[in-house]
């Protein structure tokens, strides 16, 4: 065979291969590329504005007006009370720094004679969220040095159920159940807590379990325009103040009806949140909690109690006083 | 002689041309059938799978699958087999942004089979029609997530507070934002049928099939057929082909089917088969039914 019979195959081969990818690279020049036309979907379907969560103000001191000094608070720790130490801080800081002082009651210092003996010397009691009971003895220790012009407050989380069983006794103060239906109040000191927490939807700090509550009546009030609390539980008064009471619209999870629901209440020289979260640092400072903190310390120091209350057995008198000594007053 | 053994070999090739035609007829046959099918055919549905916990990985697979149907010609119409009970928020950002992008070209219908809740529900609100069934469960509008972080310790060097340890605020305010988005978008998106207020579907609540279609959350009861028939008329086809797009199956499930030596066995409803499984490493359990515990997920029912 000779080469020249190749050549014709050879130049129709060269030539076949040049049009086809020749024209193939062409091609796209003549119809255009095949890039789709992008739209930033993304951006149009975002409104920034609505989405925009900004940081609550932070703002002023905690402080007190009373002019009282050298009172002397208890706060119990010796029941499984749940109080972490960055909320219990915020209000002792406070009280510390105004002069008074702070004594922590351990489960060791609350056995027999131990517990009337820390109230003897005490003007004031602070109560968070207790996880056991109270023992007959203690509890009418309780009850004699608050009848006697002790102030008692009490902090309670909806969390805290088993504390509640305890508060329950505490001072004949009840937890009030909605099945229970809304009587039922045999406190003494007509002041209880219901089981739930409180929620708004439609008018909330960043989360729809921070409610907003606005001032009442009663000295825990002054000056508290808004508050914030968060996973709060609402409470129930028969007699004496509503401090605090949430904004309209707020609902309880157990029975989701909104209303305008307690959640600081004070009778006498009993006062009680249902809520601890507001003493956290980070909160403590959000809407007016700053100027209901200090109300509240001064709540703790403000009270007149009859000295060496309740009673020491020498005194005659029994541990367990049966019927009040000292009428409320309104 | 000659003669015979011609005619003798024309009845050979007679027989040969007989036998190669009944062969190549029968190879061509099926090919002309589908050629004929498809000339009468007005175009094709696409049924794309949305199926277990919604992640990165499997929006990657339905985004591709969403990109093929919005780029080849003779698809006209998509349908979103549902059965997912939410998953990661980013990734159902980007389900519901793909999704829209295939609804802005062509009819995109959804169908519910089981669970079309919380991030599944978020990918499927661009769709024209929601389907249904009467024990299909769809909602749970709302984002979940950890409130706080584990406190990094003192060993570990970092260039800021937040760094790593975002506060409760932080987080709560990060959670807020992604509810109102998602919240946002199915008013916008169910505006004209829902009627329910924002605040009530912020409320998260996942609904059964007829109560969904009654709220507005769902436009129909019906099952994937009736969906698939109803997107082909949304585009205009009588005659339609219908392609399924199956998400690949994992191993996973294999390997817990077939190792059942431990006499301990944890039984947990698969989301790839109709009854149970038993699971002997339940630490390997292939999803999380329904809600991730991290910051960026969403509930579910």
């Amino acid at each position: 065979m000779q080469a020249r019979d190749l050549t014709a195959p050879a130049v129709a081969f060269v030539v076949i291969v040049a049009v086809v990818v020749g024209g193939a690279a062409a091609l796209p020049f003549v119809t255009g590329g095949d890039t789709p036309e992008v739209t930033n979907l993304a951006e149009e379907q975002t409104d920034l504005d609505a989405v925009r969560v900004d940081a609550a103000e932070e703002s002023g001191t905690i402080s007190m007006e009373s002019s009282a000094s050298g009172k002397t608070i208890l706060v119990d720790q010796a029941h499984g009370n749940q109080l972490s130490e960055e909320k219990r801080s915020t209000l002792v800081s406070t009280l510390v720094e105004n002069g008074h002082e702070v004594r922590f009651v351990t489960q060791e210092q609350a056995r027999g004679q131990a517990w009337n003996q820390s109230l003897r010397n005490a003007d004031a009691l602070l109560v968070a969220n207790p996880g056991q009971p109270y023992t007959p003895d203690q509890l009418a220790g309780v009850r004699a040095f608050n009848e006697a012009g002790g102030r008692v407050v009490l902090l309670s989380d909806p969390a805290s159920s088993g504390g509640a069983s305890a508060i329950t006794s505490l001072l004949g103060l009840r937890v009030q159940r909605p099945s229970s239906g809304g009587a039922g109040l045999s406190s003494s000191l007509g002041v209880a807590a219901q089981s739930g927490y409180l929620f708004n939807m439609n008018e909330y700090q960043r989360n729809f379990e921070n409610v907003y509550a606005t001032g009442g009546s009663g000295s825990l009030a002054e000056g508290v325009d808004r508050a914030v609390f968060s996973d709060a539980r609402p409470l129930t008064i028969d007699r004496g103040q509503t401090a605090l009471s949430t904004i309209e619209g707020t609902r309880l999870s157990t029975t989701r009806r909104a209303d305008t629901y307690a959640v600081a209440v004070q009778s006498d020289d009993v006062a009680m949140v249902g809520d601890t979260d507001f003493l956290e640092p980070t909160n403590a400072y959000l809407a007016g909690n700053e100027a209901f903190i200090g109300n509240l310390a001064d709540f703790l120091v403000n009270g007149e109690k009859t000295r060496n209350a309740p009673a020491p057995p020498s005194s005659g008198s029994s541990e367990r006083p049966t019927a009040p000594t000292r009428p409320p007053t309104a | 002689m000659s003669r015979d053994s011609s005619v003798a070999q024309a009845r050979t090739i007679f027989v040969v041309a007989i036998v190669a035609a009944v062969l190549v007829s029968a190879v061509l046959a099926p090919v002309a059938y589908d050629y004929g099918t498809s000339a009468q055919s007005d175009g094709t549905v696409s049924v794309i799978t949305i199926s277990g916990t919604i992640s990165g990985t499997t929006v990657d697979g339905i985004a591709e699958d969403l990109r093929n149907a919005r780029t080849n010609e003779s698809i006209e119409a998509v349908v979103l087999k549902v059965d997912s009970g939410g998953g990661a928020v980013a990734p159902s950002e980007r389900l519901y942004l793909e999704v829209l992008r295939t609804a802005e070209q062509m009819p995109v219908v959804a169908s519910v089979q089981g669970v079309g809740a919380s991030g599944a529900y978020y990918g499927m609100l661009p769709a024209d029609e929601i389907y249904v069934l009467s024990s299909s469960q769809v909602g749970s509008v709302g984002v979940i997530g950890s409130g706080g972080s584990v406190p990094v310790p003192d060993s570990i060097i970092r260039t800021g507070p937040d760094k790593a340890q975002p506060t409760a605020d932080q987080r709560e305010r990060t959670i807020e934002s992604l509810k109102r988005q998602f919240v946002g978008r199915v008013m916008e998106h169910r505006g004209e049928n829902i009627s329910l207020s924002r605040e009530e579907v912020a409320y998260a609540r996942t609904y059964l099939g007829p109560e969904a279609v009654e709220n507005g959350y769902a436009d129909g009861i019906g099952s994937l057929p009736a969906a698939i028939d109803h997107a082909a008329e949304l585009a205009g086809m009588e005659d339609y082909d219908v392609v399924r797009q199956e998400p690949p199956n994992t191993l996973g499930l294999f390997l817990f089917a077939t190792e059942t030596d431990n006499g301990t066995q944890i039984y947990k409803q698969s989301d790839r088969t109709s009854g149970v499984v038993p699971v002997t490493r339940p630490l390997m359990v292939d999803e999380v039914p329904y809600h991730s515990p991290e910051v960026i997920a969403n509930a579910s029912a």
